[in-house]
């Protein structure tokens, strides 16, 4: 009964989550969708929407500075050629803006895109309303709550209390109700025992259920026990607070930058790395405030490197930054990410959820080796198929396993020296 | 094994005394100290209740788990701007150069986040050939030695450099300005830019004159081949297009030149193989059993003062071969043998060699007579491409020493040498040092010497600086810094300078050493190759490979350091030997240096000497290093000490203690030459010439480092014993006189710990016996059953372990393996191995993963052999049998080394007693240990019949008894933990794990590069820096592989086959050339004359 009602609880939640985020959403075409994706991927670094400058001019009323839309066109694809045809406006624009010349982008961005993208620049999205704010802020609330068991369980113990007055109350109802038929048909009055008492003789007279229920209730309260044990130094959920508010969702999920930019090492080595704030300071550089806390957290960034961005050069003592570990694997573990990315071609969010939806990173895996073994036992073998070192074992173990899918613990995944030594 | 010979591990299985018999059986050799394990002796005496022991217990339950349930913050902190060429988690490896004064070796050296972790050794160069002695392997470990100086001293007190430069300028300048003498002592030199910076050094200060000093020298080398052919230089030697090699006390193989690379030499010599079914002959004579000795076909014990008579009759005996006049000898009773080897070598003219290790000018002279007889030189001697690792001068030396006791040197400036500690009594250097005007060291530490002097002015460590070595005339090699200098501005110290820069900032040359070297290499190295055209490039290719091999007898024009052409050619580059153009006088001849030879006639009743440096500790300059200190002697299994080797059969006539037990006590006595006495104890050691003794020198280190603030002062300094004779060093002499016992200690052997009791464990054969049928010596053990004999794998309760993809296995050939611990120190390095300490070495706790199971081998009497027959016949009384079997020559023993770690079996003892699944079996064939999942029942050790395992019977990386003595508890040494092992904790048992995290990183790295794991592409630590190439490891499955061919060999064994234990890790039998005839007279001298004595004693 109680999971049903924990499960409606969780319904309920979810359904008015849900509805905030639908009734917040604000209409957009899906034309301006994909221009918003390619400008952030391509053009973000240097340029904004509104009228600041970055590296590059601010793009807010491009569409009317430029000669034409085929002239815009055609500066996108490639102003190199453009400038060296001689066009007059293109030569402006490049000394105008000190001589930095744009990257070409023939042969990365479509024409059919550039046309998505010219629309979009033109048609830039409205400033986000504080509502949209909030509903965001709601939803991440909403988030946290749903994955701490603490709140179910003190709304199942404010029920069980609440079941309890009643019950109360209704045996004094009850007894009441007695007295009133007894009085009504002159019997002598029913005695009130008290609870206790009466409670003692109900327990006394059915021993054989009593037993039952004692057994029930150390069985129930040993496996609370248990699962409390086994959650001991398990620490999903796990979301420490960071010395800079570095936000995944802003960089991996919003402007769409590939993970492997900042973590490069993935695929090289067993750490997939921290980046080193040189890496941030490549777009850093330009973008000196950020859409939730302006340029706050990011002058940590300058902070951390020596960067000055009054006199544009690294002239200041470099401090470096000390973030906080989220996954923490015990020191026995071997653990290489180049195997499982690189070789076993496994997507990140298989470990680390969807990250690109995180404020906050946090650990959503419980990171134990049930865990790691169950999906060894689970999972089918992918990288295997098409590499040359696995070839001669997959043709035994297919041989052998007939008909099943190859698991990483069938080819020794799951033996201990895999990941203990 | 041959059926008639038995195999012992040391005195105590041989005497098998009822005690010895009484404890053999047990793993443990005493009572286990229960108090001293829980960490107080106290805990007997308490009286806590049974009721306080549950509040005790309920409370940290509670503790435990609260304290668990916190969520630990860990930190991360990435570089700032992280450099390019470093990947987290991966290792990087740098070319580089290792030179000591005493051992050279090219090395790669490996980083983790820029930390030196390891090192190997650089298979490019043409001189070491990618080998790296136990010395150059635990190298890395000074880097993060604590004792190291963080700044310069002045008067013992730390000073800043610029107040130190200040100071020894001016008083440089105003010795100089009064014409005093200023002399530069070092251990040999053989980096030319270091040469070079000397000369600009002696350019400022014209008074100045460099000397160079070699702890243990081989300057009467030089000298005799002056007299031989005036040229004053060291030749390079083949020992590998040598057919019979003959060494007269030269221990090539651990310590003699440059063992790396006769090592290798060596080695390629004596493999062999179905189709080259050859190998090299040694003769060895000598007084100690040596490493080298103990790898001779044939060895002859010969005392100290006949060496050199030795030398002249096997001159004379291959000089009537030869038709060649003889020199005057005295008679020796081995003549009839020695006549029997210059057959032999007659026989091998231009495949013969022989050396000497006596540093006597005349004895040289001899062996350069005896291979100027063989045609040696040109084709297994070379003297036109000198050696140049030790240029040490012991005349130049001694007269430095007057100098300075008559007080005319005005500064002394000592650079990588410790003659305080080093310099023989007799020489009186200590009372000249006082007498020098101003003492300035270059040393790393406040040593011996560099604690008598006014300034010490750090030098950097070898993996922190710039360098150039050139070990042999025409091979060059580079060192470069593989970390930043550990002690500088940058972490708060002073910091240390090379001892090159601080050179030239006092020859006011302001020029860091790296551009120096550059600029030479420019110089004096580029002229000399056409393949690179522009000097980045070439600079750059040389960095990377390390080394560099260039023709210089070419003459080619270069430019000297002002820009001015001139002439250069093999004039300008063997400039560097020593004194060779200086050296005049009257030339030698062989018969009067037959007349010189360095002979004495002991007194009645006295001893003779020997001292020899073990592979170990060598001349004493690595003493503070733990890894070298705990690892085992190869001959005597004893760490922590040194000690008086002597025959077994002297001690007893002289009345001490035996140590028949490895804990037993062992008698100390007072060991006089001249006016000097040192106590040492006696360790009894079979194939020691009787009437002679040995001692080795390098211990007794009193300033270096702080390991002996922990330990005591490890050994006795024996270098008080060297004397002066003919104005050399010499390492020998008579009339030495050994007291009755003044006292006993504990000496802490790695021997007999477990007993072997006579079963088949290491196999040998013959030379004659492998031509005839290549299984000789490789007979099959089987099973005995009530159905007879049957291959124990046919009677087998397991099933079969299923290996579909890799089946990692290892041969270990044991004709290659030298016994010299290279491995042992390798694998200490790489799997973070404890050090223990003396104390637990007493108590069998050692914790290496490899260890070198050295065993004499005797012959068995004909009688015991018909016992044996007989015994055989009635199948009964096999104690008895084994106790008759084991009554060996111990005079002159073989010596065989069988390295043994964790044999990897597919049907494991161990894995079935383990209670928890701590230990079992891969896919891939590993024996695998989970440290995690271990409680320390210790049945697996119990259950393993190599008795490989070992336990953590304490938390050595955190438990205060091990603090000094444990690298790990320091937190500098701690640097040099390999990242990819895990440290074990207390109450876990580890063993070899076959390198699985290079197995795991060999895969990985195929797999990334999608192709078929390559044979040889993984390496085992022991397998890559073993000198002589005797370990192979690989995937049995992989029907091309080595491992797979050779477990295919006829020599392929597997120790304890008949237990059906299938271990991967298998042997191959050793092939002795052993030719019957010179067998035989071997025998006959150290042999059965002396094995009768025996009998007549006991």
């Amino acid at each position: 009964m109680t999971t049903t009602l924990a499960g409606k609880i969780k319904a309920f939640k979810n359904a008015a989550v849900l509805l905030l985020c639908v009734l917040s959403l604000t209409f957009s075409s899906a034309f301006a969708d994909d221009g918003a994706k390619i400008f952030k991927q391509n053009c973000a670094v240097c340029h904004r929407l509104d009228a600041q400058k970055l590296t590059g001019p601010g793009l807010a009323g491009v569409a009317g500075r430029v000669p034409s839309d085929d002239w815009l066109q055609k500066w996108i694809k490639n102003n190199e050629a453009l400038r060296k045809s001689g066009d007059a406006y293109a030569n402006k624009v490049f000394q105008d803006n000190g001589g930095t010349a744009m990257t070409v982008f023939d042969g990365v961005i479509s024409d059919e895109d550039i046309k998505t993208l010219i629309t979009y620049i033109k048609n830039p999205p409205a400033e986000k309303a504080p509502a949209q704010e909030v509903a965001k802020q709601g939803n991440e609330a909403g988030a946290g709550q749903e994955e701490s068991p603490v709140n179910t369980y003190l709304i199942l113990s404010g029920v069980l209390a609440l079941l309890l007055v009643l019950a109360v109350v209704l045996r004094g109802v009850k007894y009441n109700l007695l007295n009133v038929v007894a009085q009504k048909k002159n019997q002598p009055e029913v005695s009130d025992m008290g609870w206790w008492r009466s409670t003692i003789l109900w327990l006394s007279t059915h021993k054989r259920t009593v037993a039952a229920l004692v057994i029930v209730s150390c069985l129930w309260l040993s496996k609370i026990a248990w699962d409390g044990m086994m959650g001991i130094g398990v620490y999903t959920g796990y979301k420490p607070e960071q010395p800079i508010k570095f936000s995944h969702k802003i960089h991996a999920g919003d402007n769409a930058i590939n993970c492997q930019y900042c973590h490069s090492t993935v695929e090289k080595s067993r750490h997939a790395g921290i980046p080193s704030p040189n890496v941030c300071m490549n777009c850093h550089k330009g973008i000196d405030h950020g859409p939730t806390t302006g340029t706050a957290e990011i002058a940590k960034i300058y902070a951390a490197i020596g960067w000055d961005p009054q006199t544009q050069k690294y002239d200041k003592e470099p401090k470096g930054i000390k973030w906080v570990k989220v996954h923490n694997l015990q020191d026995f573990v071997f653990f290489s990410h180049q195997q499982h990315v690189k070789v076993g071609k496994l997507d990140c969010s298989n470990c680390h959820g969807d990250v690109k939806s995180m404020t906050v990173a946090q650990q959503v895996q419980p990171l134990t080796m049930g865990w790691c073994i169950d999906c060894h036992r689970k999972t089918e073998v992918a990288g295997m198929k098409d590499n040359p070192y696995y070839e001669e074992l997959h043709k035994k173990l297919a041989e052998k396993y007939k008909g099943q899918k190859i698991t990483v613990d069938k080819m020794g995944g799951i033996e201990c020296a895999k990941c203990h030594y | 094994m041959g059926k008639d010979t038995t195999y012992w591990r040391g005195l105590e299985e041989l005497a098998n005394s009822p005690e010895f018999v009484k404890h053999q059986q047990n793993e443990f050799t005493e009572e286990v100290p229960v108090e001293q394990f829980l960490g107080s002796n106290l805990l007997g005496k308490t009286s806590t209740s049974r009721r306080d022991f549950l509040k005790f217990l309920g409370f940290s339950v509670t503790a435990v788990s609260l304290a668990a349930c916190e969520t630990p913050v860990n930190k991360a902190i990435p570089y700032i701007v992280k450099p390019e060429e470093i990947t987290p988690g991966e290792a990087n490896w740098y070319a580089s150069s290792y030179f000591d004064g005493q051992d050279y070796a090219s090395v790669l050296v490996k980083t983790r986040e820029g930390r030196p972790i390891k090192i190997e050794g650089n298979g490019m160069s043409g001189i070491t050939m990618g080998g790296a002695n136990a010395r150059v392997q635990a190298s890395v470990l000074s880097l993060y030695d604590s004792s190291r100086l963080r700044g310069p001293q002045m008067k013992g007190a730390a000073a800043s450099w610029d107040a130190v430069d200040k100071d020894i300028v001016s008083k440089l300048s105003q010795i100089s300005a009064a014409g005093g003498n200023i002399r530069i002592l070092s251990s040999t030199v053989i980096s030319p830019s270091t040469k070079q910076v000397i000369a600009d050094f002696t350019e400022k200060y014209p008074g100045t004159k460099h000397v160079m000093h070699d702890a243990v020298s081989n300057s009467a080398m030089v000298k005799a081949n002056w007299h031989s052919f005036e040229k004053s230089a060291i030749p390079s030697y083949y020992f590998d297009k040598a057919s019979i090699i003959v060494s007269i006390s030269a221990d090539f193989l651990a310590n003699w030149l440059s063992p790396i690379e006769f090592a290798k030499q060596y080695a390629k010599g004596r493999k062999i193989s179905k189709e080259k079914a050859e190998l090299s002959k040694h003769v060895q004579f000598e007084s100690n059993l040596s490493l080298t000795g103990a790898n001779a076909d044939v060895r002859y014990p010969v005392k100290p003062s006949q060496f050199g008579t030795v030398a002249a009759s096997l001159y004379n005996a291959v000089a009537s071969l030869a038709g060649a006049p003889a020199l005057e000898a005295s008679k020796l009773d081995i003549d009839a043998d020695i006549k029997k080897v210059a057959k032999e070598l007659w026989a091998n003219k231009r495949k013969a060699l022989v050396v000497c290790g006596l540093n006597d000018v005349a004895t040289q002279m001899i062996v350069n007579g005896i291979n100027t007889l063989l045609d040696s030189y040109e084709n297994t001697v070379d003297l036109r491409t000198p050696m140049l690792v030790r240029q040490g001068n012991d005349e130049a030396f001694l007269e430095l020493v007057n100098e300075m006791k008559a007080g005319s040197v005005a500064a002394l400036i000592t650079y990588n040498t410790n003659p305080v500690y080093t310099a023989p009594e007799a020489s009186q250097f200590t009372e000249a040092y006082k007498k020098v005007g101003v003492r300035i060291s270059l040393a790393d530490r406040a040593d011996e010497t560099a604690a008598m002097a006014d300034y010490i002015c750090p030098d950097h460590h070898y993996l922190e600086s710039w360098n150039d070595a050139n070990p042999k005339v025409g091979h060059y090699s580079l060192a470069q810094p593989t970390i930043a200098p550990i002690f500088s501005k940058a972490t708060g110290h002073e910091g240390t300078r090379s001892a090159q820069e601080s050179l030239l900032n006092w020859a006011e040359v302001h020029e860091d050493y790296h551009s120096f070297v550059q600029k030479y290499w420019e110089r004096n190295m580029f002229p000399h190759q056409t393949k690179e055209s522009s000097f980045p490039m070439f600079w750059n290719l040389a960095l990377q490979n390390g080394v560099l091999e260039l023709d210089v007898n070419a003459p080619v024009e270069v430019k000297d350091k002002k820009g001015a052409k001139k002439e250069s050619g093999a004039k300008e580059t063997s400039k560097v030997n020593n004194g060779e153009e200086k050296v005049s006088g009257t030339r030698m001849d062989l018969a009067s240096a037959a007349a010189h030879i360095n002979k004495y006639t002991a007194k009645e009743g006295s001893w003779e000497l020997a001292l020899y440096e073990k592979i170990s500790i060598g001349n004493g300059s690595h003493a503070n290093n733990p890894w070298l200190q705990e690892l085992p002697d190869p001959i005597s299994k004893v760490t922590w000490d040194n000690y008086v080797t002597m025959s077994p059969a002297d001690m007893k006539v002289k009345g001490y203690k035996m140590q028949e037990r490895q804990d037993r006590e062992a008698s100390i006595v007072n060991v006089t030459l001249g006016n000097t006495t040192i106590p040492l104890p006696v360790y009894p050691q079979p194939g020691q010439m009787r009437g002679t003794i040995g001692i080795a020198l390098g211990y007794g280190r009193t300033k270096a480092g702080a390991l002996s603030d922990k330990t005591g002062v490890v050994g006795q300094n024996a270098y008080p014993f060297v004397q002066i004779v003919n104005g050399a060093l010499c390492y020998t002499a008579g009339d030495v006189t050994l007291s009755g016992e003044i006292g006993t200690t504990e000496l802490a052997a790695t021997q007999v710990h477990h007993t072997i009791m006579g079963r088949n464990l290491v196999r040998e054969t013959t030379l004659e016996e492998y031509k005839k049928d290549a299984k000789a010596g490789n007979e099959e053990e089987l099973l005995t059953t009530s159905a007879g004999k049957k291959d124990a794998q046919d009677e087998t309760l397991w099933d079969n372990h299923e290996r579909p993809g890799h089946w990692w296995g290892m041969s270990i050939d044991l004709n290659s393996c030298i016994g010299c611990g290279s491995c042992v120190v390798s694998c200490t390095a790489e799997n973070n191995v404890a050090v223990v300490g003396k104390d637990q070495v007493r108590r069998t706790r050692e914790m290496h993963w490899l260890r070198i199971d050295r065993y004499y081998t005797t012959d068995w009497p004909n009688e015991v052999k018909a016992a044996k027959d007989e015994a055989d016949k009635e199948g009964i009384g096999m104690v008895d049998m084994y106790l008759d079997m084991e009554n060996p020559n111990v005079q002159n023993p073989k010596v065989m080394f069988q390295p043994v770690m964790c044999q990897h079996c597919n049907h494991a003892p161990c894995e079935s007693v383990c209670p928890v699944l701590a230990t079992n079996h891969s896919s891939e064939g590993l024996n695998q240990m989970t440290y995690n999942r271990c409680v320390g029942t210790r049945y697996c050790a119990n259950n393993c019949p190599f008795k490989v395992r070992r336990f953590n019977w304490f938390n050595y990386n955190e438990n205060d008894t091990f603090a000094g003595l444990n690298p790990a508890q320091d937190n500098l040494g701690r640097l040099v933990l390999n990242p990819d092992v895990v440290v074990r904790s207390r109450g876990v048992m580890e063993k070899c794990s076959m390198c699985v995290q290079r197995i795991q990183a060999g895969k990985l790295d195929a797999k990334k590069a999608l192709h078929k794991l390559q044979d040889g592409s993984i390496k085992t630590a022991c397998q890559q820096s073993c000198p002589t190439e005797a370990i192979v490891f690989g995937d049995i499955n992989d029907a091309d592989s080595r491992i797979a061919q050779l477990r295919k060999d006829e020599r392929n064994y597997f120790m304890l086959h008949e237990l059906n234990i299938q271990p991967n890790v298998s042997y191959m039998v050793k092939v002795r050339n052993t030719e019957p005839e010179l067998a035989e007279v071997g025998k006959a001298h150290g042999g059965k004359a002396e094995a009768k004595v025996e009998k007549k004693e006991s």
